[in-house]
């Protein structure tokens, strides 16, 4: 199961006015050999509120370090902390390394890959890059990178360096929004059209192997038609939607805070074991998570209302139920709830896994 | 390049989501629900053929009945590991349901899930020997086969890339049921094949669901599913039918 751990930051670095790129340790444990291609979750707490962010890891397998990119958000709680007061020496909690962007390393094989980074998407396929262009010698890779203008571009000289280093086994493509270049090509927004003009004069399509996408939404669906259009397959297209929409476990806070007067924490008693344990808990967490916190041993297995293992029985007060796909209508009507998708709405709940 | 949209614009596109932290809460409520049920219904298959494993005739067959049992259950492994991204307790999960239970055996098509797991119905019908068992992986390979083949262009790619590893091996399994079927009737056992495929085509017929599901649309619309539960019955329906054909058998008459 996923757990948090402990990891100690070893160095924050600036690459441009509004990304820091983080240095970690893992503290005591945790598998953080990561495959190149694969993102760090961090909870964080801010005034009483968690908050989950994921960031991918930039590093190539052979860097011997594991690093991040966090770049900036307006309004972002975590990207604005981290690009403001995180330092070393301080310590942050991060899920062992997950995710599925990357495809097998292989040292025979000689492929072309072709990456699309739109901003600080560039993280995963940076470490994508340096991973392939140390271990698979016959390999080429060419990245198109969209930014904004010139000093937005994140390892603008990172970048330059691994040209060097890999001698015309990479190519790096600049495409800036806003700042003209010699070559019409090279400047404007990174779509279907513009993929297709490279395609056209700069990019051999038909020799690309594998295709790695990673940036905003409409970017994404621009370069993967295009390279759907010129042939390439679901399987060798790989997609990495970066974190610009998140999901809403603060939203559920907005909305409480709207309702005002009413207290925001619950007593609640939970009997598990034949004993029962009282607490106070937030309303704006499911039960089974206060139940967790506070030490109680509540079973659970997919915490999203589809697999009934944390069902237990409402005694006392009432919950709002987010989602049930488990629960048949009977048992509803008897007072069995999922106390995963369990929020208290009454200040009082009494709830028993053990019926 | 910070310009977004909508996430259900970019699903309804055809954009891809790649982690449980872009996921929002409605389709990560129906992405669960269709893993929960891949998962289920693999490691059931799989426990139910693991009882079977002995009853081979041969060498051979018990080879290829254990081969299905540790193919299916690395399937689930698959497909829980995903799961497990979005926080289900995997341990947990694999040791808390009974993946061995079964209804009665004359118990009537279409029965509704049993106890609280997400397996297909037709997993909760046991399974009546060597014969039966052969049989039951035929019709009800190529059933999985067509459902699969909705996932490999599901819009959460882990999951579609795990598909994609699975269905070649579950092809393979429901190869291995058709040469089985094949040696049965060669070793004239035709009569046990047809009873089983009578007990086991309505059955395997009804795990498609029946009717329009208000939530196809929606569904659609998540880039989670392409097709109707009607459309992928009727492919089934052909390919079922055209598999028996072959072994010189008809589908059963009067039935769905």
């Amino acid at each position: 199961m996923a757990r948090f751990h402990p990891l100690s930051v070893t160095d924050v670095t600036k690459t441009i006015r509004d990304a820091v790129v983080v240095t970690l340790k893992p503290v005591n444990g945790g598998d953080f050999d990561f495959i190149q291609g694969q993102y760090l979750t961090f909870r964080q707490n801010f005034d009483g509120t968690e908050v989950r962010r994921s960031y991918s890891i930039c590093a190539g397998k052979d860097d011997g370090v594991l690093q991040v990119g966090i770049k900036k958000v307006e309004g972002g709680a975590f990207s604005t902390w981290a690009n403001e007061a995180l330092a070393p020496g301080m310590t942050i909690e991060a899920m062992e390394p997950m995710g599925s962007f990357h495809t097998p390393i292989d040292p025979q094989q000689a492929k072309n890959y072709l990456g699309f980074a739109g901003g600080s998407g560039i993280t995963p396929v940076l470490s994508i890059m340096k991973t392939v262009l140390a271990r698979e010698p016959r390999s080429t890779f060419t990245l198109v990178y969209a930014n904004r203008g010139v000093n937005t571009i994140m390892f603008r000289e990172e970048l330059e360096d691994l040209k060097n280093l890999h001698m015309g086994r990479l190519t790096v493509v600049h495409v800036l929004e806003s700042d003209a270049q010699d070559i019409d090509l090279f400047t404007g927004r990174v779509d279907a059209g513009k993929c297709k003009a490279l395609f056209e004069h700069w990019i051999d399509i038909d020799s690309v192997d594998t295709s790695f996408i990673c940036g905003p939404e409409p970017m994404m669906l621009g370069i993967a038609a295009a390279l759907r259009e010129h042939g390439l397959t679901d399987d060798q297209i790989k997609f990495e939607l970066f974190a610009s929409a998140q999901p809403g476990r603060l939203k559920r806070k907005a909305s409480s805070a709207a309702n005002g007067v009413a207290a925001k924490s619950t007593e609640a008693t939970i009997t598990m074991d034949g004993s029962a344990r009282s607490f106070t808990m937030n309303k704006d967490q499911s039960v089974l998570d206060a139940a967790l916190e506070n030490a109680l041993d509540a079973p659970y297995a997919c915490k999203a209302g589809v697999c009934s293992t944390c069902k237990c029985k409402l005694l006392e007060g009432e919950v709002e139920m987010l989602a049930n796909h488990a629960l048949e209508d009977y048992e509803v009507a008897q007072g069995y709830v999922l106390s995963c998708q369990s929020y208290p709405l009454t200040d009082r709940v009494v709830v028993d896994f053990d019926q | 390049m910070t310009e977004t949209m909508d996430i259900s614009d970019y699903l309804a596109q055809g954009g891809r989501l790649t982690n449980p932290a872009n996921v929002p809460s409605r389709y990560r409520a129906e992405l669960m629900k269709i893993m929960a049920t891949f998962v289920d219904s693999e490691l059931a298959g799989a426990a139910g053929f693991a009882d079977v494993i002995n009853a081979g005739p041969g060498i051979k067959e018990r080879i290829a009945a254990a081969r299905i049992v540790l193919e299916k259950t690395d399937n689930a492994d698959k497909v829980l590991k995903i799961m497990g991204e979005f926080g289900a307790n995997t341990d947990r999960y694999v040791d808390h349901h009974p993946w061995t239970d079964r209804l009665p055996r004359d118990t009537a098509p279409g029965a509704s899930r049993n106890a609280h797991d997400m397996r297909l119905s037709v997993l909760n019908y046991p399974l009546a020997g060597w014969t039966d068992a052969v049989v039951m992986n035929l019709l009800m390979g190529l059933a999985v086969g067509v459902q699969l083949s909705e996932f490999l262009s599901s819009s959460y790619q882990p999951f579609a890339e795990a598909i994609r590893e699975a269905a070649p091996r579950e092809k393979r399994h429901t190869e291995l049921a058709a040469e089985g079927v094949e040696r049965l009737i060669r070793q004239g056992k035709t009569n046990a094949v047809k009873q089983s495929v009578a007990y086991w085509w309505p059955r395997v017929s009804e795990s498609f669901g029946t009717g329009v599901s208000p939530r196809s649309d929606a569904l659609k619309a998540m880039g989670l599913r392409s097709k109707s539960n009607a459309e992928l019955h009727d492919a089934w329906t052909g390919l079922a039918s055209a598999a028996l054909e072959k072994l010189g058998l008809e589908r059963p008459a009067t039935l769905a």
